[in-house]
């Protein structure tokens, strides 16, 4: 058994999935994306050395840039958790015949040096470097700087697992962030100009470059020994008992017609390992204030407050809803067998989205502490939420057709953030709408036009509601029958 | 001819990136028939069933079920129901729950359902009802059970099960040998079934259509010597292949 042989299963998994094969025009975009990030990153890394030269003369730009390098370190960390796809490989059929559990799992994890997450450092590094070269800096010095950089890269790369697998590893690295952020931003220690001395150290003194490079090895170790533990099928070794959650949902009945939905949507949530992790997500998106509101650069940029307070009260309406239908494709066959009206479906998804959003919107509260201005964008964030974005999502979530498997939760071998090209696409208007909508009345007139604009778009929303409910149950009508191939699908 | 026939199955054909799957001119069910699906793997006994319940598109041709074309309109529903594989199931519901979500969703009251339970009991061999336990974490074939049953939810004129014996034990595939004749015999509901297990299908179905590679080689209505007829047609390779003296083939071959 070869890793060729490991990289052609991969390859044929990949170009055989019916993803695959129906989603050229979202390929193509996905193209263009990464090719327009690519040239970006080249052309940066060409540009900034001279940028930083013209922009702080009396400085050296070499010493600049490594002072703003933590930046990209954490942005880059950042963009990883949420958006880098974790290595996914079907095991079972690998655990009973004779290959080393050690190749499985360093073909695994050499796989992602591939990533297009690893690509872009080089891209913008290299030629970074041979600007240095250029510029007649030490050739040895700036080349180690580059092999440390790279380093940090594949760091963060294996950190990310560790961190989007483990508990414990994320409480550890959002504390130590959390530690060092607190540090910096109350003058008690300039973390930042640390960093800058330890990155221009790479350059200066070469032997630190041991640092990341002997991190890299420890990390790679850390997921290797962390997977290798997990190198077992959920339950198949030990069968777990599960002891039945009952809950009186007899409330719901008032619904009528929606409580039949309703009641198994709830059960569906508090029973499933997925969905609960959607919930606890959420809870973290309320937190999402804080970043902007404390930052003074965002008190003149509005629009992003907009955006931001969107977020707050909306984090359960957008990362359950654009997965609805998915969190019903194990039994999307019954669904569409049974006589089910999409429209009472539909509405039980989207009542929950609103009670969720106006809960959030409750907890909210203590952000009056930032002031009224602050209180009442979050409110007509809210508004939009509930009358607009709601639909949007749902809108998406009608074409995004992944199965999920309900009971898995984020285990070694599975994906976690089952993140594609068209959540992306779709998520656009859901970022934009707010920011725009805000945005143009109150550049033409004053904030409190804005404010206004945002939360009538909401209740505009509302009074259309059966028209939007329509148009998504139109999206699945149509997509029937694909939506049932997708679904039948196993990961 | 409007309400002779429950099932019209016309000009029907799917392909899949040009390969046919199956290919079926003409098939009529008349109301209250027992009907058998027999086939090898791949003949399309699954295909057909799921361009039934209109989950997969027709290339050609159309399904009428009860003067409804099953693919236009979905008035067909209320009066079906089906149990085709674990994907009819919602893992984390309890066998209760699940009857009365089906219930819910045909219209039929708590009440009428525990009475259609009581019915059952046999059937369940006390494994499936208050164990508190979700459908995932039931065994295979107590879980066909679970589906099977809640298909006979709020009396469907027409109801479709796909292998309904298989992985069942012994005893239970007995009782719903009993319990699919008991239905047939009040020839007021149309049971469609599709088995690989010959002796139980012409034990219970009235008719047996034999499916291979998508086309109907035969079709023909029990009788005693039916069972013998499918033995030798599903034998009649293996007998070619380790060469017994020549013999007539005619009469297996005759559709």
């Amino acid at each position: 058994m070869k890793l060729s042989k490991f990289s052609s299963f991969e390859w044929k998994k990949f170009s055989r999935s019916s993803y695959f094969e129906k989603g050229v025009v979202v390929k193509i975009l996905l193209i263009l994306g990464a090719l327009y990030f690519i040239g970006l990153a080249a052309f940066l890394g060409f540009a900034i050395i001279f940028g930083l030269e013209k922009a702080i003369p009396d400085q050296d730009p070499f010493v600049t840039l490594n002072n703003f390098l933590i930046y990209y370190v954490l942005a880059d960390l950042g963009f990883r958790y949420f958006l880098q796809q974790l290595p996914v490989m079907n095991i079972k059929p690998f655990m009973i015949i004779p290959v080393k559990r050690s190749k499985v799992i360093n073909y695994l994890l050499l796989k992602t040096s591939l990533s297009f997450f690893n690509i872009l450092p080089i891209l913008f590094f290299l030629p970074v470097t041979g600007v240095l070269i250029y510029k007649s800096y030490d050739v040895l010095g700036s080349i180690i700087w580059f092999i440390s950089f790279l380093s940090i890269s594949f760091c963060i790369n294996y950190a990310n697992f560790l961190i989007n697998k483990t508990q414990v590893f994320f409480y550890a690295i959002i504390s130590v962030l959390a530690v060092l952020v607190g540090l910096e931003y109350f003058s008690v220690y300039p973390v930042s100009d640390l960093f800058g001395d330890l990155f221009y150290g790479f350059y200066t003194d070469k032997y630190w470059a041991i640092i990341p490079i002997g991190l890299v090895y420890v990390l790679f170790k850390a997921n290797y020994n962390y997977i290798l533990k997990h190198f077992y099928l959920d339950g198949a070794i030990v069968e777990k008992k599960e002891s039945v959650k009952q809950y009186d949902l007899s409330f719901l009945n008032r619904f009528g017609k929606l409580s039949t939905f309703l009641k198994n949507d709830v059960r569906m949530i508090l029973r499933n390992a997925r969905p609960k992790q959607v919930v606890m997500m959420s809870f973290l998106f309320l937190f999402y204030g804080l970043f902007f509101y404390t930052q003074d650069i965002y008190q003149d940029m509005p629009a992003f407050l907009a955006f931001a307070s969107m977020f707050i009260t909306g984090g359960f309406l957008i990362s359950f809803g654009q997965l609805v239908p998915s969190w019903d494709s194990e039994y999307y066959k019954l669904m569409m067998s049974q006589n089910i009206s999409y429209r009472q479906y539909l509405e039980s998804k989207w009542l929950l989205m609103v009670v969720a959003c106006v809960i959030s919107f409750i907890l909210s509260t203590p952000y009056i502490y930032f002031g009224w201005k602050i209180y009442l964008m979050i409110a007509a964030g809210a508004s939009f939420n509930i009358g607009l974005n709601s639909f949007i999502t749902l809108y998406g979530g009608a074409l995004n057709r992944v199965p999920i498997e309900l009971n898995q939760k984020a285990k070694a071998f599975s994906n976690t953030n089952g993140f594609n090209p068209t959540q992306l696409l779709i998520s656009l208007p859901k970022i934009l709408g707010p920011m725009i909508i805000f945005y143009i009345p109150y550049k033409l007139l004053n904030f409190n036009a804005g404010l206004i604009a945002l939360a009538a778009s909401g209740v505009l929303g509302l009074i259309f509601k059966q028209k939007f409910l329509s148009i998504v149950e139109n999206v699945y009508q149509k997509g029937k029958y694909k939506t049932l191939a997708a679904f039948n699908e196993k990961q | 001819m409007d309400n002779q026939y429950t099932i019209q199955t016309q000009n029907l054909s799917k392909s899949y990136k040009g390969v046919e799957v199956l290919n079926i001119e003409e098939l009529n069910i008349p109301k209250g028939q027992s009907f058998g699906l027999v086939g090898n793997n791949g003949a399309g006994k699954t295909t057909y069933f799921s361009l039934l319940l209109d989950l997969i598109q027709p290339t050609t041709g159309q399904i009428i079920n009860n003067d409804i074309v099953v693919s236009e309109s979905e008035d067909w529903k209320p009066f079906t129901s089906a149990f085709i594989d674990e994907s009819f199931l919602i893992g984390y519901l309890t066998a209760e729950e699940y009857f009365y979500f089906i219930a819910d969703l045909r219209k039929v009251t708590k009440t009428e359902v525990d009475e259609l339970l009581a019915t059952f009991e046999d059937f369940f061999h006390d494994e499936i009802l208050n164990k508190k336990k979700y459908l995932r974490d039931l065994s295979k074939g107590n879980q066909k059970k679970v589906g099977i049953v809640a298909s006979f939810i709020g009396n469907p004129e027409v109801i479709i099960l796909d292998e309904p014996f298989a992985n069942l034990d012994p005893t239970t595939q007995i009782r719903l040998k009993k319990i699919i004749k008991e239905l047939a015999s009040a020839k007021h509901t149309t049971v469609l079934i599709s088995s690989h297990d010959l002796l139980h299908v012409t034990d219970v179905c009235e008719r047996i259509v034999v499916l291979d590679k998508g086309v109907i080689v035969k079709d023909t209505l029990t009788n005693e010597t039916t069972l013998k007829e499918l033995e030798a047609y599903f034998g009649r390779e293996d007998e070619e292949n380790i060469e017994l003296p020549a013999k007539d083939h005619s009469e297996e071959s005759a559709q």
